[in-house]
């Protein structure tokens, strides 16, 4: 039986050590026939607009690595998916819209610099608060329940968190599209000019808020980590739950706070997408959420530095590959997903490596 | 300490109130209520969910304090009610004013259009009817607790147990069901019939209920499938209705006019379609299968992601009609008979839910369902005894998305049109997956 059973294996492994490289040949050989062909044959665009192109990828790709530490603080420590992560994030980016709304009704909005700056730290502060809670909430009812449960059952339970987050922010805000009231110091045309090959290139205010908003949060998330008795804690739990609760950490309380900070990132990214981008309904969050998941993905799940580096490649890829490829700008989404296939398929572990040990949860 | 705890429940049901206004769950169900007994206006039925939900924190509140007089239980049941009475009247305050000052809420809270927000604020200045608010919620928090006090007290509990236990005696005791039910095999009569009734049913209720009918059977057939996938085998797999979608667009382009102009009979396009999406399934199947389980689902959402983006975009109109879709699915016939009504499609699909669930049947308890069990309980320990992981799981998996594409098959030709978005790929994962929870069992 035992022979029975071991000769289709081997067959087909050999199949699969075939399949891998010539797959890989394939890719490569269809990336740098369109390279080629894009760049040197049709000479398609101007070297600003390549520019364009990377400006924007870093922009998009800083958001998404922000909401890609979320996963990857969630999946470090409870080994799951949080599938409602987008969701939370949509949820942040209306509470900071709510809060430029108030602000523009009442006046103050565009009253003085000041006020400006106010507003827009008002409204992270607001988006920020009020997406950690949801997101505390959301593992106390959704989650903790679970947690002795097999893997898929909470990963089902998040599946079903992100419908209800869905639907009822559907209910509650409309299906219209909401325009973000940025004030007039952010306005989303505006910005530097800068010369590329003697034509204007805008960088915008917005765009490098967001930039520089995001590299502060992943820096200052690493520090949390690293250096704080809270991350110690935190780094601890996701090594081995039950060594950690012997050694006096609570762990219920541990994981409240990696929902807490996951749900302040997903804040934050929520309002950078509403300045940035301009528009948020009650499904902008999905998109963002699983690409995000890709980055996490692609820099390796549960690793820190590399939810950052995925985040931010994948950002580029995103804006840069069709261009480089000669593709419909159309199938954006579908090449980030293609990347997620093939990372998957040549480097599971992801770029920088799986940093927690394979375990069974 | 029960102070504490009961004050907590308060904010927590005044915090789900507020989303329940919010929602429209208020203004849905007082529209349901005027429906039901003919009320004039649909205010009864809004205050009374509120009211329920108060009068259960009440009782709620009342049970975990363990009060023994009637001061003490009607005490307990205020507290949370107050406080969820708070809440929501500071909320109706809020809104109260800012309505008063002609803003529109709507463009912010879909929701809150004004004769929604009357339904709660009964027409009052603001701040009075933020106070009413305040006092019926408390009043029903009390409430609550005082009839499971006295409900304890008279332990009605026990003696509606026992009214019911006197009926349902009352019933068999009628001569002609007491004979009936003594027989031996009065179960599989009542089974028989129920059977015959639901085959006979497709023929008297006409082309509406036909069609409901034929979806549920669809959904049916796509959760048997996915049974196999997430049930027996593990696999999380969210794509599936990818597999549905490549399944109704194989048999819309062999059997359509346009855009290729095949002219496939159906019987024909049908199996094919089977056997297109379980290539398609073994093709993402082979490089993803190896992953955990996290991975496999994250791979086969972003698949169908991609399936779905494809289908709408342009850059395939020229294969599957692109945005527009494909007109004029091509439809079963049989002996020169044309078999297109929704008769016929009703009992087509009770004979797949039929097939499916036989072969389902058959495999469960054969080696292969022995050894699918087997991976899903523990992948490690099964590779130990000999069963190979990665064969089985491509054999799940092609097995689930071929039943996906049947479904999807039969479903090209039920709605004759194939629209992207009509496809229901967004849909169709999430309705069988309530089927999940029968884990490895035939529903």
């Amino acid at each position: 039986m035992a022979s029975d059973a071991q000769v289709p294996a081997k067959r087909f492994i050999n199949l699969e050590r075939l399949v891998r490289p010539a797959l890989a040949v394939l890719v490569a050989a269809f990336v740098l026939w369109r390279l080629w062909d894009v760049v040197m044959v049709q000479k398609a665009y101007g070297g600003d607009t390549w520019v364009r192109f990377a400006i924007s990828g870093l922009i998009l790709g800083g958001v998404y690595a922000v909401i890609a530490l979320g996963y990857t603080l969630v999946y470090g420590i409870l080994f799951m998916i949080n599938f409602a992560h987008g969701d939370v994030m949509m949820l942040g980016a209306f509470a900071g819209y709510f809060t430029l709304e108030a602000f523009k009704s009442t006046g103050v909005l565009d009253a003085s610099l000041f006020s400006g700056i106010l507003a827009v730290v008002a409204a992270f502060a607001v988006g920020m608060g009020s997406a950690s809670l949801i997101a505390v909430n959301l593992e106390r009812i959704a989650y903790r329940p679970l947690r002795t449960a097999p893997r898929l059952v909470p990963l089902i339970s998040a599946i079903g968190a992100s419908l209800v987050l869905q639907n009822a922010a559907q209910l509650m805000f409309g299906a219209a599209r909401h325009t973000y009231a940025n004030p007039a110091i952010l306005d989303r045309n505006a910005g530097w000019q800068v010369m590329i090959s003697g034509k204007p290139v805008l960088v915008s205010y917005t765009g490098v808020l967001t930039f520089v908003m995001s590299i502060l949060l992943m820096v200052g998330l690493y520090v949390l980590v690293q250096r704080t008795k809270i991350g110690k804690a935190m780094r601890a739990v996701a090594e081995d739950k039950q060594a950690a609760a012997l050694m006096g950490i609570d762990v219920n309380r541990v994981i409240s706070s990696t929902f807490v900070i996951s749900g302040a990132l997903a804040g934050a990214a929520g309002v950078m997408w509403g300045l940035h981008m301009g528009i948020i309904y009650h499904y902008v969050g999905f998109l963002p959420g699983i690409k995000a998941f890709t980055a996490a993905v692609l820099g390796g799940i549960g690793n820190i530095p590399g939810a950052m580096l995925g985040g931010i490649a994948l950002g580029v890829m995103e804006a840069l590959g069709p261009a480089v490829l000669g593709l419909p700008f159309q199938l954006k989404d579908v090449l980030a997903f293609s990347i997620l296939v093939l990372v998957l398929i040549f480097r599971p572990t992801g770029l920088l490596g799986e940093v927690l040990a394979r375990k069974k949860a | 300490m029960t102070v504490r705890s009961s004050l907590r429940a308060g904010l927590s049901v005044g915090l789900i109130a507020i989303l329940m206004v919010l929602i429209g769950i208020t203004q849905l169900s007082g529209q349901l209520v005027r429906g039901w007994f003919g009320l004039p206006s649909a205010t009864p039925g809004a205050w009374l969910i509120l009211l329920l939900m108060a009068g259960w924190a009440g009782s709620r509140a009342y049970k975990q304090a363990k009060a023994t007089s009637w001061g003490a239980a009607l005490a307990a049941g205020a507290v949370p009610g107050a406080a969820a009475g708070l809440l929501l009247g500071a909320l109706m305050w809020g809104i109260g004013s800012l309505l008063a000052n002609g803003t529109d809420l709507r463009q912010w809270l879909a929701q809150l259009s004004p004769a929604n927000v009357e339904l709660l604020t009964l027409g009052l200045p603001p701040l009075a009817s933020a106070l009413v608010i305040l006092a019926a919620l408390t009043a029903a928090g009390a409430a609550g607790a005082a009839l499971s006090f006295a409900s304890e007290r008279g332990q009605w509990g026990a003696a509606w147990a026992a009214r019911r236990q006197g009926l349902g005696a009352k019933v068999t005791s009628v001569p002609a069901i007491e004979k009936f039910l003594a027989r031996p095999n009065a179960r599989q009569i009542v089974l028989i019939a129920g059977l015959a009734l639901l085959l006979l049913l497709p023929l008297g209720v006409g082309q509406y209920w036909n069609y409901i009918i034929g979806t549920i059977g669809i959904y049916v057939i796509l959760g048997l499938g996915l049974n196999i996938i997430v049930g027996m085998a593990g696999l999380l797999n969210l794509g599936y209705g990818a597999f549905f979608a490549i399944g109704a667009y194989t048999v819309a382009i062999l059997t359509a006019p346009e855009p290729h102009n095949i002219g496939m009979s159906y019987w024909l396009a049908l199996p094919i379609a089977v056997v297109v999406a379980a290539i398609a399934g073994i093709l993402l199947g082979i490089p993803v299968l190896r992953m955990r389980g996290d991975y496999l689902a994250i791979v086969t959402l972003g698949f169908a992601e991609i399936i779905r983006i494809l289908l709408r975009s342009d850059v395939m109109t020229g294969f599957t009609g692109g945005p527009r879709g494909i007109r004029s699915v091509g439809g079963p016939e049989l002996l020169g008979i044309d078999l297109n009504n929704e008769t016929f499609f009703t009992y087509f699909i009770l004979v797949g839910i039929v097939l499916a669930a036989f072969v389902i049947y058959r495999l469960q308890n054969s080696r292969v369902g022995r050894a699918w069990m087997a991976i899903r309980e523990d992948e490690d320990v099964a590779e130990a005894m000999g069963v190979n992981i990665l064969t089985y799981k491509l054999l799940a998996l092609a097995i689930g998305v071929g039943f996906a594409g049947f479904g999807g098959a039969i479903f090209a030709k039920y709605t004759a049109v194939m629209k992207p978005i009509g496809t229901p790929i967004t849909m169709a994962p999430a309705v069988p997956y309530m089927l999940v929870k029968m884990k490895g069992r035939i529903p």
